[in-house]
């Protein structure tokens, strides 16, 4: 039984597609703030040091 | 406080109406989108993709202002707020690409084909990359600030170029862009609204996150002056 390939799915299933650019959007966001909050733990360390 | 949970509520509105307004092929209500031939469901790319390469020329384009604004006065603040401006105009630019080579697979039946719109977005990548690539090969911190502020108008002068006259003068195979050639808008109603709604949210998620940024490293600029000025990065 040929098993169907997920760019198939995608295909025939449009709005995946645009599930996924809003999941690589947000995703993109997600880890520019987890830099930042790194960056700050980072300042507050240093505070803390001083 | 406040401002930040409506800006969570918008754009989770934003998602919500993007991904539940129904395209039908003539619209009758005042919430159905209409199909557009060859992208049916894929049309509301629109309400995601679009902001993130909003993004990048707005945050190019205040790295440019900010620049500026370090050469004439040459105050540390304006280099952090024009460096982290060009960071998330990286980031958008990025995302952009990332999300348009997703749509360009179900469209075009490839995810690259060096069309006039990814070639540009592309060699931004690459000035902008080399713009950080510059930040960290300069250990002087007014020299650094200097040359990057240099730079950050000659990337801020050839943007508009890059996003907006290139893929206008080669043909393309890009959807026709908001603003047509004959400088008229074709679009619903209905998606025109969720379309602006989506902008105006992302442009304050951009300021969020461009005010995030900069007061952390404004911190962290404030603490190196006072112990010994010890390297930014």
């Amino acid at each position: 039984m040929e098993v169907p390939r997920v760019t198939d799915f995608l295909a025939q299933n449009s709005l995946w597609v645009v599930l996924i650019v809003v999941l690589v959007v947000w995703g993109g966001i997600l880890g520019y703030l987890f830099r930042i909050d790194k960056r700050l733990k980072q300042v507050e360390d240093e505070i803390r040091k001083s | 406080m406040g401002l930040r949970i409506f800006l969570g509520l918008w754009l989770s509105a934003v998602i919500i109406f993007g991904f539940s307004l129904p395209m039908v092929a003539q619209p009758q209500h005042w919430y159905d989108l209409p199909i557009i031939p060859g992208l049916a469901e894929k049309a509301r790319i629109i309400f995601f993709h679009v902001p993130t390469a909003w993004l990048s020329v707005l945050a190019f384009l205040s790295s440019l202002f900010y620049a500026v604004r370090y050469l004439r006065k040459k105050e540390p603040i304006d280099d952090i707020k024009s460096a982290s401006s060009a960071g998330i105009g990286f980031l958008f630019c990025f995302l952009a690409t990332v999300t348009g080579a997703i749509w360009a697979k179900f469209s075009w039946g490839t995810y690259w084909n060096w069309d006039p719109r990814q070639t540009s977005i592309f060699v931004l990548l690459l000035i902008y990359g080399a713009y950080f690539a510059l930040r960290s090969a300069v250990e002087v911190e007014e020299k650094r600030a200097s040359l990057s502020a240099v730079y950050a108008i000659i990337g801020g002068v050839t943007m508009p170029f890059f996003m907006f006259i290139m893929p206008r003068i080669l043909a393309s195979l890009h959807p026709e862009p908001l603003l047509n050639a004959q400088g008229k808008v074709h679009m619903n109603t209905m998606m025109l609204i969720v379309f602006l709604a989506s902008l105006a949210g992302f442009t304050a998620l951009y300021y969020w996150m461009w005010s995030l940024h900069v007061r952390a490293e404004r911190i962290h600029y404030q603490r190196s002056q006072i112990h010994g000025g010890a390297s930014r990065d």
